[in-house]
């Protein structure tokens, strides 16, 4: 009797411990797939996709929205005439039949067949009914003003995740802002798929990107790339750019460059063309700089207007460098007020050299050269002026009448609107507001960065300026009626070590109306064919845009 | 002693109440999920179609656009521009 007792308590011994077994597989090897199953019958959990921010224009209309559109996939278990699939998918998608075809060849439960399908060709494939074939809804940046601002803009691209990601420009400066978070949602279902409102069902975290309202102005912004392109293609220049901006608040109005690429097929363009050059390309300014120097030295109290100077007889020597004037022609005993509307080098390297290295240094610091201004821009670069001991006599000379130093666009843009705004200097900003996905708005306030002249120096700059345009070179393309203050520049391109003889950028600074300052203006032209000259090619697109935006504010002349 | 058996029997019969409660709405609700799904596909409709006529909007009243309509219809930029000033007076024409 005791074997047989043994031997049943054994067996019953050993079927429970196969029952342990099979419980401890399902229960802890087998727990996570089982559990994905279970949740696939009772429920689904989908992404929240967050509505990327919208950047809109002063007027509230947007530079760059979004459309919806759709990622179409494939369970490829589900379809059982593949070949026929694949035919209809890629006719209607406009793909290659071979890779639909090896998609849906795949031992897969979801593959992706297209992305970024409009509503109207997912409409035509819902109504074919395709068995295993769904879609997803995806958003794509959409741009009302096609290639506008394309440069200020950036463009949406992809990381390495295969996520949206902004470069350039605002895209790229704000894109945690614009980007949002994303989120879950969890829907309960019954056994035949219909929802139970049910305490699991519930959607969290999401939360779309929040909306850029800019400072820039859509119709100065429209103008001024028409006119920046009329003006590039008439004086048959290589690019060209332009900025506008209220000196008062730094706020900027109007930002263009030619030429440009349209950011919705911004891979069908040259990675050259997606740098906004307005903040992302040195030059050498030029005569547009001697303004800055000027205001300089009279601030020091080193030169007034009347200060005659004294080695503007001829060609100056200086480190065994001769230093000319632009055309060759010398005005001894000039004075400051004369040294301006001349465009005088000698006259300029005369006043660097009564402001010295360390003046130079000091105040240029204080215009913000050789420092990033802050704009909020992605792709903003700067050069440092080199340290006092690296100055020689003649790079002081020369940064006199703006040659030898290099400034992006937006720095000499910032710094002539110290002159413009009675000796502040505004950081210079782009967004005016943000609004969050609620619809609360931030306003971003303008800020004050530096006083580097006090506001006396600022007015007489001012005449100096205005007395430049009216009796200038560029006074053929004055406005008459208004006090305009302005300076043209023809700077040398510096090519391996030596300067091109043939080849300049003409640029022309100024702000409008003279005694109170609406708008500064930059105009930049690289390397124009029909003259070298600034006073040729830019300032008669200045004076173009600035006779517009005069109307445009309803600001009338001031005399007959 | 009689008391606590009250207090207890009253409690019972809350808890019975409202477990009752709790079954006749929980089995009121769980059928409306159904409806809640059918508003969420409406409100999905309703947002795209805002978002597809939004975008109509937007192309039709663009700068670009409105130019190139304009341009079409042959309408041409003003070159020069009429100021309205004050006459001037007589002492300055003479």
């Amino acid at each position: 009797m005791t074997w047989r007792y043994r031997f049943v308590f054994l067996g019953l011994v050993c079927l429970f411990l196969l029952v342990v077994a099979r419980l401890f597989y399902w229960q802890v090897v087998k727990a996570q797939e089982l559990s994905l199953l279970g949740q696939q019958q009772y429920g689904t959990t989908t992404a929240l996709v967050p509505e990327r921010g919208k950047i809109e224009t002063s007027d509230g209309f947007p530079l760059a929205a979004n459309r919806i559109s759709y990622l179409v996939f494939a369970n490829p278990k589900e379809i059982t005439n593949k070949d026929a699939v694949a035919t209809v998918l890629a006719s209607t998608l406009q793909l290659d039949i071979a890779s639909v075809s090896a998609n849906l060849a795949l031992d897969r439960f979801w593959v992706p067949i297209a992305s970024g399908v409009d509503i109207k060709t997912k409409q035509k494939l819902e109504q074919m009914n395709l068995p295993g074939i769904g879609f997803d809804n995806q958003y794509q940046r959409f741009y009302p003003e096609a290639s506008m601002a394309a440069q200020l803009l950036g463009f949406v691209g992809k990381d390495s995740a295969g996520d949206d990601k902004g470069y350039f420009g605002l895209e790229g400066f704000y894109d945690r802002l614009l980007r949002g978070k994303e989120g879950l949602a969890v829907e309960v279902n019954d056994a035949f798929g219909r929802p139970i409102l049910a305490e699991m069902s519930q959607s969290s975290g999401e939360t779309d990107g929040a909306n850029l309202i800019l400072s820039i102005d859509r119709s100065i912004q429209f103008l001024v790339e028409q006119k920046l392109k009329d003006g590039v293609e008439q004086y048959g220049a290589a690019s060209g750019m332009v900025g506008i901006m209220d000196p008062k608040t730094g706020a900027i109005l109007a930002m263009a460059a030619y030429p440009n690429f349209d950011p919705r097929d911004y891979q069908d363009y040259s990675e050259n063309l997606y740098r906004n050059p307005f903040i992302s390309d040195l030059y050498e300014p030029g005569s547009t700089f001697k303004p800055l120097v000027m205001s300089a030295a009279m601030d020091a109290k080193l030169v007034t207007p009347d200060t005659k100077c004294n080695i503007c007889v001829g060609p100056v020597s200086v480190g065994g460098y001769q230093l000319e004037t632009w055309d060759n022609k010398y005005f001894p005993n000039t004075n400051m007020v004369d040294v301006i509307q001349h465009s005088d080098n000698t006259g300029m390297v005369f006043v660097a050299q009564k402001l010295g290295v360390d003046g130079m240094i000091n105040y240029l610091g204080k215009f913000g050269i050789g420092d990033y201004t802050g704009i909020d821009l992605q792709g903003e670069v700067s050069s440092a002026l080199k340290p006092k001991n690296e100055w020689y006599a003649v790079d002081l000379s020369t940064t006199g009448f703006g040659q030898g130093i290099s400034v992006t666009p937006i720095e000499l843009l910032d710094a002539t609107a110290v002159i413009a705004n009675g000796g502040v200097r505004m950081e210079p900003h782009v967004v005016a507001a943000v609004q969050d996905a609620d619809g609360n708005t931030t306003q971003i306030q303008p800020k004050i960065l530096d006083t580097p002249i006090n506001a006396d120096t600022a007015k007489v700059m001012t005449e100096i300026m205005v007395n430049a345009v009216d009796k200038g070179e560029a006074s053929w393309a004055r406005l008459k009626g208004y006090r305009i203050a302005g300076k043209t520049g023809t700077a040398s391109i510096p090519v391996s070590g030596h300067y091109d003889p043939n080849q300049t950028i003409a640029s022309f600074v100024g702000f409008a109306p003279a005694d109170n300052p609406k708008f500064a203006i930059l105009v930049i032209l690289n390397r124009p064919t029909a003259s070298i000259y600034g006073a040729d090619t830019a300032a008669p697109i200045f004076f173009d845009i600035t006779k517009s935006l005069l109307g445009y504010y309803g600001i009338p002349p001031e005399g007959n | 002693m009689q008391k606590p058996i009250l207090l207890i029997g009253i409690l019972a019969l809350i808890v019975f109440g409202l477990s009752i409660v709790r079954i006749y709405i929980s089995n009121q609700v769980a059928t409306s999920g159904v409806e809640l799904g059918q508003i969420q596909q409406q409100i999905d409709a309703y947002k795209m179609q805002n978002m597809l006529l939004s975008e109509d909007l937007y192309t039709k009243s663009s700068l670009t656009n409105i130019a190139q309509e304009a341009s079409e219809e042959g309408f041409v930029e003003q070159k020069t521009d009429f100021v309205l000033n004050g006459q001037a007076p007589v002492a300055y024409k003479q």
